[in-house]
């Protein structure tokens, strides 16, 4: 077969892997040692394998390696620098909202997708933004008030209020 | 599951596209375009020695034209769904049926055209287009070619395609009217499964209520998503009130050819047909000011 190479980024840092057309992207970053993806179903419905493309999740299993080439990919290994947790990882663990942890990383992934895009969410929203990651053992209402409590917990943004800017005009 | 593949291939134009496309056909074995992967990464063929992608063709974008809209093959489910101008279109349909197509992973990867192409019978955005009247603008060796949604679908997995390259879909103008109403109703397990029965339809009505202009299309209840002409045709000229919907949906779903398999009988397929299709001429009648 003949073999491509694919630059992308992982985890901020940049990649160069030689990859067969036909690998799909959760077998090459299992392969690469990304063991925080988990092989589900393979068919796209329970969402273990999910990572951040460019800053949204998608599902690794449905996707070829090749299409990665120049963008942008974030797993659970990187969600934090070394030892430190993500604030959702810390809320996780004070919410016990972690049993086997076999879908753990994706709902982290999808909740961090989620607090970036909308910082203080709805409970409707944060169980949309689950709602394709499937649990069979804790389910989701530990998860949901873990990931409540992190946007709660999080710094109001550092942008001026809107009443200061308007006090300044 | 995919390593018979020797090539994928990935152009940045729709004339590189199509010139791989058409080299890759003539050296021989089994090839596709792929753009999500959604459909095609669950279909498993093995068989598979080529690919073409499309996620680097400039193919994602929604623009307002003369009224209507042409929205590119590779617009992702997601973005059709946040999409602000589609969102205030025709009451919102196109959004609310992108927004039920699988979960939010899906729709960040699933792209209109792929939808379109891969022909299910429930395609999700289907009813919606063929009730605004859309066409797929196709690319091939011989240049561009138009083909109206209800002639593009030619049964399950099968579509008017022929080799060609679907590059956008185009969505005119809706007819003029003293008002008009839309609607979009799946029936599934979960709100992002496939749908055992989808439908939606589409009115215009003059100024005392009389139906000048209706569209029922329906998904999942024949071999391709279809337009029930008559049911259509018995709604105009008459004003829209309850025994209309009533009788429209009625010869709906007669209208309907519906099959057993595991997600639902023939018979529950057509009883839910006739639900879906009055349900959505009741939100066409609300959208539109009227009370039934």
């Amino acid at each position: 077969m003949s073999e491509i190479v694919v630059h992308l980024t992982v985890n901020g840092e940049a990649r160069r892997w030689r990859i067969e057309p036909g690998d799909l992207l959760l077998d090459v970053l299992r392969r690469e040692g990304y063991w925080g993806v988990k092989r589900g179903c393979e068919t796209g419905e329970c969402g273990a394998c999910a990572v951040l493309l460019d800053g949204e999740p998608v599902n690794s299993c449905l996707m070829f390696a090749a299409q990665a080439d120049g963008r942008e990919l974030l797993t659970i290994e990187g969600v934090a620098p070394g030892d430190a947790l993500h604030p959702v990882q810390e809320a996780f663990l004070d919410h016990g909202a972690v049993q086997c942890g076999y879908c753990t990383p994706a709902m982290v992934l999808c909740a961090k997708a989620l607090l970036e895009r909308s910082p203080q969410p709805s409970e409707a929203e944060v169980r949309e933004a689950l709602s394709g990651v499937l649990c069979r053992c804790t389910g989701y209402k530990k998860p949901v008030e873990a990931i409540l409590a992190a946007a709660k917990a999080a710094p109001k943004p550092r942008g001026k209020t809107a009443r200061r800017r308007r006090a300044e005009r | 599951m995919f390593d018979r593949i020797r090539a994928f291939h990935r152009p940045t134009s729709v004339a590189q596209a199509l010139r791989l496309f058409e080299a890759e056909r003539r050296r021989g074995g089994r090839g596709r375009w792929v753009a999500g992967g959604t459909d095609l990464v669950v279909q498993r063929e093995r068989a598979l020695r080529w690919l073409v992608d499309l996620t680097r063709l400039p193919l994602g974008y929604v623009r307002r034209v003369r009224g209507g809209f042409v929205i590119g093959a590779t617009t992702r489910m997601a973005d059709i769904e946040h999409s602000k101008p589609l969102l205030g279109f025709a009451d919102g349909i196109l959004p609310e049926a992108a927004s039920t197509c699988g979960s939010q992973q899906i729709r960040n990867m699933a792209t209109i055209g792929g939808n379109l192409a891969n022909a299910s019978p429930a395609c999700d955005l289907a009813p919606p287009l063929l009730a605004l009247d859309a066409s797929a603008v196709i690319a091939g060796r011989g240049g561009r070619r138009i083909v109206r949604l209800d002639r593009f679908f030619r049964g399950v997995n099968r579509t008017a395609l022929n080799g060609g390259l679907l590059v956008e879909i185009v969505v005119p103008a809706p007819p003029k009217a003293a008002a008009t109403g839309w609607s979009c109703q799946k029936l599934g397990r979960l709100q992002s499964d496939i749908a055992i029965v989808n439908a939606a339809a589409g009115v215009a009505l003059d100024a005392r209520g009389y139906c000048t202009w209706a569209r029922i299309a329906l998904g999942a209840v024949a071999t391709t998503p279809l337009r029930a002409r008559g049911a259509e045709a018995l709604l105009v000229g008459r004003r829209l009130d309850r025994t209309a919907v009533e009788a429209a949906a009625e010869q709906a779903a007669a209208e309907a050819k519906p099959v057993t398999d595991v997600r639902g009988t023939a018979d529950y397929r057509r009883a839910m047909c006739r639900v879906l299709v009055a349900r959505a001429l009741e939100e066409c009648a609300r959208h539109a000011g009227r009370t039934l």
